[in-house]
């Protein structure tokens, strides 16, 4: 793509205090460590790893809503561009309508004392957008029906609907300011999978409808496969394997990516047991491991990934990786 | 053959403002020893409640019908788990003869007492022995779960533990005092799908050593083919289809369970669409006549299935279905 990408993060840096000591330097939180991503405009970039990787914090950071500690995030829609590491107070205004967020849990998202219609339109509302009344009520019904939420719906509180439809009403508040930038972070992670597949399909439309851009969040692979055309895979605050969806999942080179895609639960009764198993948990980000992060999961870690910290590599067209072993196994993979 | 569980008929209404509601309308079905049943169903079919009254967990406000009984036969003796009065009769199922572990493994554990005290305090109950005795009965179980450093766990708490942790103490606290039965409800929903897989394989680890009955409840289907031996699919408080795994999963015969699996996605395919079931599921209040499930069936038959309720029709041996139209066709072929 020679398109300037919607967002571009460069060795980004997401840290935490951990309170105050008397003696010594104070402890922090390394939740993003040196991330490159870039965002193409129009595309529904996937991002996925277990808890504790640092994928909502990464999220986060992109739309200016955790601390960015070091490196660089720009924004360019064609329209304006911004630095949203160093966002002036109009300029952060600006790009809160530009870049939005859909929760996880559509129960707890919803204020459950307002109407829907309420919902929807206070973005409107504290941002400015519209002048009058009758200007708000248009736009809210406007972005119901492309939701497919009906007229009659919005008089109704939220405790009236399913799941599926609280997350219809987020994506129709979260859009309701016309963004171009949308984190979706574990949007369907807290729906039964009839629903899934209909809020997806509903996402997917839209991005077609309102030209839309997608960070999709998520620790369900198989989700992201169907849905994403990008992805990325993070672990312990790094990003260690990045590509087009079908060579990495069809070359997925980091053993990270591999044992989380052996994990999925295959629907053949007969595949069982064929589990690539991941020992152990990931490491806390308080105390990470020297070297690769991965390697005290990794069964095929040695002295050198104990040492030193791999970079990301090129493996393929757009298909980055970090470790210092993908190219060795992958040559043994071919043989067999 | 001897069943260890046999629920037949169960018909459970709750009392609230709105009037009756019906949770579960009518459900049988049988879990033999060593046996994983799975209870699949979307958020509202009635699956929990179904594995609440097996403990008689329901709240207060829960009607059971006259007619239902949910037998439980350990060591030769039958209970009529629906006939318990009183804490020291239900105390032979619940945590006795029965186990359940819970979704969320924060909330099980009580946040301000150490694991292993609330450990030994549930086998002492049980299993009248002493504390010295249930202490390391709890040490024990904590190292077979695969918990590195039990002793040491045993004398935190919750908070301190990662996500997949809790739910191996939860699992070593259920499993500690024996039970016949152990009914877990969406234990793996909660976790991470590398966690998800640990605890699935430790669950089927102990299945195989202790030869308990597993009622696992998910929303998963791809978790039920990978653990249970059969499959019972729930909507709206109706069991629409029940079967061994290979054959529900292989040829489903409900539009219910072929939605479900056609909704989910598939990694092999990854240009197939997803195709959503169609429409939510309905408000309890507002049952639909006939077979619950024709408000939004694709094949339902006007005028037969809004109005008749369709009763157990086999499929394959063994495989049995709800549904008007797949008996039809399963007569045809």
């Amino acid at each position: 793509m020679s398109d300037t990408p919607l967002i571009t993060a460069k060795d980004l840096c997401v840290y935490y205090g951990l309170g105050r000591k008397l003696i010594g330097t104070t402890p922090v939180i390394r939740a993003v460590e040196k991330v490159n991503v870039d965002i193409p405009k129009g595309s529904f970039f996937g991002l996925v790893g277990e808890s504790g990787s640092g994928k909502t914090t990464l999220g986060r950071a992109l739309l200016n809503a955790a601390p960015i500690s070091d490196g660089k995030v720009s924004y360019d829609d064609g329209e304006v561009q911004y630095d949203v590491a160093s966002l002036s107070k109009q300029d952060l205004k600006d790009y809160r309508k530009r870049a939005q967020l859909i929760f996880q849990d559509p129960y707890a998202a919803l204020s459950p004392r307002m109407t829907v219609r309420d919902i929807i339109a206070e973005p409107l509302e504290v941002m400015g957008l519209t002048s009058s009344r009758e200007e708000t009520d248009e736009k809210v019904r406007e972005i119901a029906a492309k939701c497919r939420l009906n007229l009659e719906h919005l008089r109704r509180f939220p405790h009236a609907f399913s799941g599926g439809q609280r997350q219809r009403i987020s994506i129709a508040r979260a859009l309701v300011s016309n963004p171009k930038f949308v984190v979706a972070d574990e949007s369907v992670a807290a729906l039964d999978v009839s629903i899934q597949a209909d809020v997806l399909n509903l996402l997917k439309e839209l991005q077609k409808e309102l030209g839309l851009t997608y960070l999709f969040i998520s620790h369900d692979l198989s989700v992201v496969a169907h849905i994403c055309d990008h992805v990325a895979v993070m672990y312990l605050g790094r990003l260690v394997e990045s590509g087009p969806t079908r060579e990495l999942f069809n070359n997925p080179r980091h053993p990270y990516t591999q044992a989380l895609l052996s994990a999925i639960p295959s629907l053949d009764p007969d595949h069982r047991g064929q589990v690539q198993k991941l020992e152990g948990e990931i490491p806390s980000p308080a105390d990470p491991p020297p070297g690769c992060k991965f390697q005290t999961r990794c069964r095929f870690a040695t002295d050198h990934c104990r040492r030193e910290e791999p970079k990301l590599e090129e493996a393929g067209p757009e298909h980055e990786v970090a470790c210092h072993r993908w190219q060795e196994l992958a040559e043994k993979e071919a043989v067999g | 053959m001897t069943e260890l569980l046999s629920v037949q008929n169960l018909k459970l209404k709750f009392k609230t403002d709105e009037g009756l509601v019906t949770a579960v309308d009518g459900v049988s079905f049988d879990v033999a020893p060593g046996e994983i049943l799975g209870l699949v169903g979307e958020s509202g079919s009635g699956k929990s409640v179904t594995a609440k009254s097996i403990m008689q967990l329901n709240a207060d406000n829960s009607v059971y019908d006259p007619d239902s009984s949910i037998k439980l036969t350990d060591d030769g003796k039958t209970i009529d788990a629906l006939k318990l009065k009183g804490t020291d009769e239900l105390m032979l199922i619940r945590g006795g003869a029965v186990s359940m572990i819970f979704q969320e493994p924060m909330a099980s554990f009580a946040p301000a007492i150490k694991i292993g005290s609330q450990m030994v305090e549930q086998l002492v109950l049980h299993k009248k022995i002493s504390e010295a005795e249930a202490k390391s009965i709890s040490i024990e179980m904590l190292e077979r779960v695969g918990i590195s450093d039990a002793a040491r766990r045993f004398d935190q708490y919750a908070f301190e533990l990662s996500g997949g942790m809790r739910q191996r103490a939860m699992i070593a606290m259920a499993l500690s005092t024996r039970p016949k039965l152990l009914i877990a409800d969406e234990p793996t929903t909660a976790l991470d799908v590398t966690i998800q897989a640990q605890v699935i394989d430790l669950m089927k680890d102990l299945v195989a050593e202790f030869g308990m009955g597993i009622i696992f409840i998910t929303h998963d289907l791809g978790v039920i083919a990978q653990t249970a031996d059969r499959v019972a699919v729930m909507y709206l408080g109706r069991l629409v289809e029940q079967g061994p795994v290979r054959n529900v999963i292989r040829n489903p015969a409900h539009p219910y369970t072929q939605g479900l699996i056609n909704a989910l996605p598939k990694l092999d395919d990854l240009g197939a669409p997803l195709t959503p079931v169609a429409g939510d599921i309905p408000s309890p209040l507002e049952r639909p006549s006939g077979c619950v499930f024709h408000t939004r069936c694709p094949v339902a038959i006007e005028g037969k299935c809004d109005k008749d309720v369709p009763e157990m029709f086999p499929m394959e041996p063994d495989h049995d279905a709800a549904c008007f139209v797949a008996a039809k066709q399963e007569e045809a072929a």
